[in-house]
């Protein structure tokens, strides 16, 4: 017997609207494992990743009444998971804070050649998720949701609930401060 | 003099217009015109050739760091929703 096709997105959300919980269910398995993804990227630990997870449900699923369905269900849900991270993460602030400088730092090497196992070197990989923490938070989401979590920018700056001018403008900037941390990184390895 | 000033003058705009740009640009987000445009300064400027070059390495580290979602936060989600009123 052929499984039976998914229901649409759109059905789930209205019968859960109507208070259908088997089809809220429903969404927050199609979406859960995703939403973890990203909560754990603005707070410490698993744990904590997954009790915002929780807590970003409870939510969608106390105020789905109020969802009109003008922007994508799983962007209005992350923008309740975001926000619910970004309160959590308020708590315990980076030790450091990444400057938004642009420029690249003259004395570095040119490592736009570097192997590409150098560039996937774990180290690099822990630099990499360091400077996303430290980066301000306003900074930090652009990038996590475009680049990290692959999302479009049309999706991402409707998660973040601003044009997409604005959007565009913050990840350029975040992404520049990123390359010229790695700039750091390949100078230190020079030296 | 004046030729020079003017050419100077044009090099530096252009200069900040595909600086702020470029990640428009390998987001493949611009106008035909506009990729062009950053084509073309791209091409005589070394400091943006370098910045570009390194932002494109920037950008592969950065979706190196994509997981697989973790499976099973679904059903502690459902067990809390089931335990609330």
């Amino acid at each position: 017997m052929r499984p039976a096709p998914a229901e649409p997105e759109a059905a789930l959300v209205e019968r859960a609207q109507g208070g259908d919980r088997a089809a809220f269910e429903e969404l927050v398995r199609r979406h859960a494992d995703h939403l973890y993804s990203v909560v754990l990227r603005f707070v410490a630990d698993r744990g904590a990743a997954e009790e915002v997870t929780q807590e970003a449900f409870l939510r969608a699923w106390r105020s789905i009444g109020r969802f009109e369905g003008r922007s994508r269900f799983f962007t209005w849900l992350y923008r309740i998971g975001i926000n619910e991270a970004k309160r959590r993460a308020a708590r315990q602030p980076p030790a450091t804070v990444v400057s938004l400088d642009d420029e690249p730092i003259p004395e570095a090497p040119d490592w736009s050649e570097a192997p590409e196992t150098r560039l996937r070197h774990n180290d690099l990989r822990r630099l990499l998720e360091d400077t996303i923490r430290a980066l301000p938070i306003e900074y930090r989401t652009p990038i996590i949701l475009r680049d990290v979590e692959g999302l479009t920018t049309q999706e991402a700056a409707e998660v973040m609930d601003v044009g997409e001018a604005a959007f565009k403008s913050r990840l350029h900037r975040a992404r520049l401060a990123v390359r010229r941390a790695l700039d750091e990184y390949f100078l230190e390895e020079e030296e | 003099m004046i030729r020079r000033l003017l050419a100077n003058r044009r090099y530096m705009r252009e200069h900040r217009w595909t600086h702020a740009h470029l990640s428009e640009y390998v987001d493949e987000e611009l106008l035909p015109d506009d990729v062009a445009r950053v084509k073309a300064h791209v091409g005589i400027c070394p400091h943006c050739r370098r910045v570009l070059a390194t932002l494109r390495r920037t950008l592969d580290g950065l979706r190196s760091l994509r997981e697989e979602p973790t499976p099973g936060v679904a059903d502690s989600v459902i067990d809390r929703l089931r335990h609330e009123p």
